[in-house]
């Protein structure tokens, strides 16, 4: 391990081209899609949790099981969707970071929901009572129940970066692992094992490991910030 | 009013960060490819090599010729969905393959292909054929409808480093991206069928040959074939340097096969309809009947071990377990010269 520390501190400080360019691959596909998840799951997520409309329970079930949507199935899906032969074909989208980008949504959009509709369900009632105690019409409810909602939010969007940083089966099928272009932190790790150059690899992990650690760490500060 | 300010604070961070991401990319993206350097420099330490004890047992034996052929892939092709439907009209950049083909069997490509490696192994990692085609065609420069060009190759190609010596001098001369996709030959040739590669460069003659039958591939102007077998290397088979089932002696492949599966010793098998797996089923004695199916070797499980894998993960695999193994020669001298921090 020594020497994976040792080569991750060395790629870090020369600069190496390849390293930066997946990294900003990487950040780019992860950051996208984490962010285009929480704009589509919080405003769904609030209305699954807190909505009270027929067909509810029938959504819940629905997302709770697109939640488990292995990422490797849905990598095959865009791969075939969006194969020369695919109904998508000609769009051009396969091996793009576009459609990385993309399938990631479909992966995460649907976790955000169900942390944000786990939160919002179990806060909603409580939240309305003491609204209505209060002598609140339905805007300033509505506006009490986002106001609250900020911190779980913070929450599900670390759990939706988690899961797009971490995911190597969706990316690796429809981004192909092409250097300079599609290949990920992930990805590379991959390739770099099956080159036999296990340290790189765990270098690069090292260096995945770091940056995450650093985005949780501000959003997590921040949170606190806000609980106080 | 204070957590709206540290939410739009966040906001702002996030999106920075995410300008970051994309900013970084400009310089990457106008920067031709470089070979990336993963290719150890220096003489591995003995204690962190990933190969230590498998050694090359048998070698250059007419049997283990390995072939390599690039196929441009057919415009016109009959291209098919998951359903088997026809598809028509599929986008093929013709005019980039052909411009990647002719230039890979120009006297430029074809030298640089024949000196990989001696820099850095002290050999040849792959031979030019005698009869191979060569091209005197002129090589237009990339227009904007042909600059994207996805070559489908097969990992043993990309792992040993071939192509990322090759292709920046092509991109450096003419202005072609290069975009390569690498897998094994099934999955290589497979990812061709569905439209998503202009070109292949793969070595397994029979799936080869069912791609041209199958109209898949097309004869380029000049050339007398759609299949051109341009390029050699030899398979090598390896194993613990002790050689428990005494393959040295065998004389040839097929009898040191025999030797093996007689003596049940344990074999990696790539599993994984790659190059290197259908030229290591054509070698086991025929009334043994192992074929590319699971259920052809249920029998052999305690000594055949069917990995599904690329090469160089069998060939850890295979140190581990004192395996015999057939590998082809580049991935083998890369991962001997490997000591896991290359």
């Amino acid at each position: 391990m020594g020497a994976a520390i040792q080569q991750a501190w060395e790629l870090i400080r020369s600069g190496d081209p390849e390293l930066l360019n997946i990294l900003s691959t990487t950040a780019r596909v992860s950051l996208t899609s984490s962010i285009l998840a929480l704009l589509l799951g919080l405003p769904l997520g609030i209305l699954y949790g807190a909505g009270r409309f027929p067909g509810r329970s029938v959504l819940l079930v629905l997302n709770r099981t697109l939640m488990g949507l292995p990422p490797v199935v849905c990598g095959l899906l865009f791969y075939l969707l969006f194969s020369g032969v695919g109904p998508f074909g000609k769009l051009k989208l396969l091996f793009t970071v576009e459609l990385m980008i993309l399938a990631q949504v479909v992966l995460i959009t649907p976790i955000v929901i169900g942390t944000m509709e786990t939160w919002v369900a179990q806060t909603a009632p409580a939240l309305r009572e003491t609204a209505k105690g209060l002598g609140f019409g339905r805007g300033k409810r509505f506006l009490l129940l986002l106001n609250e909602c900020v911190s779980p939010m913070i929450s599900a969007y670390l759990l939706a970066f988690a899961r797009a940083i971490a995911e190597v089966g969706a990316v690796a099928m429809v981004g192909g692992a092409i250097a300079w272009k599609t290949n990920v932190m992930t990805t590379a790790i991959m390739m770099y094992t099956n080159r036999g150059s296990f340290t790189l690899g765990i270098a690069l992990g090292i260096i995945l490991l770091g940056l995450s650690l650093l985005l949780n760490a501000a959003l997590s500060l921040l949170q606190r910030r806000l609980n106080r | 009013m204070k957590r709206v300010l540290a939410l739009l604070l966040a906001l702002v961070l996030v999106l920075a960060l995410c300008a970051c991401g994309t900013k970084k990319e400009q310089p990457a993206e106008t920067q031709p490819e470089q070979p990336a350097e993963t290719q150890p420099e220096q003489p591995a330490q003995e204690e962190n090599k990933l190969v230590k004890d498998t050694c090359i047992l048998l070698e250059a034996d007419e049997a283990m010729i390995n072939n390599y052929s690039l196929l441009a892939v057919n415009p016109e092709a009959p291209f098919a969905d998951a359903d088997g439907k026809a598809v028509q009209g599929v986008e093929i950049n013709a005019a980039g393959a052909a411009a990647l083909i002719n230039w890979l069997l120009s006297e430029e490509g074809q030298g640089l292909a024949a000196d990989y490696g001696v820099a850095d192994y002290g050999e040849h990692l792959f031979y030019l054929k005698e009869d191979r085609p060569v091209s005197a065609a002129q090589i237009p420069a990339a227009t904007d409808e042909t600059r994207r060009v996805r070559l489908s190759t097969t990992t043993s190609v990309n792992d040993s480093g071939l192509l990322d010596y090759l292709l920046p001098v092509f991109h450096d001369k003419y202005g072609y991206e290069i975009e390569v996709y690498s897998a094994g030959t099934g999955k290589a040739i497979a990812n061709a069928k569905m439209g998503n590669a202009d070109l292949i460069l793969v070595h397994a003659k029979a799936q080869e040959e069912a791609f041209v039958e199958e109209g898949f591939a097309y004869t380029l102007d000049g050339m007398d074939s759609a299949r051109l077998t341009y390029m050699y290397n030899y398979f090598v088979l390896c194993g613990p340097s002790a050689d428990p089932a005494g393959v040295k002696q065998a004389g040839d492949v097929k009898a040191a096969f025999a030797a093996i599966a007689a003596g049940k010793h344990p074999f990696i098998s790539r599993g994984d309809g790659s190059g290197t797996h259908s030229k290591e089923l054509s070698l086991w004695p025929e009334e043994l009947g192992i074929t590319k199916e699971a259920e052809s070797f249920k029998d052999y499980t305690d000594w055949y071990i069917s990995a599904n894998a690329g090469m160089g993960a069998c060939l850890v695999m295979a140190e581990e377990m004192g395996a015999y193994i057939l590998t082809d020669k580049a991935t083998f001298l890369t991962f001997q010269t490997a000591d896991g921090a290359a």
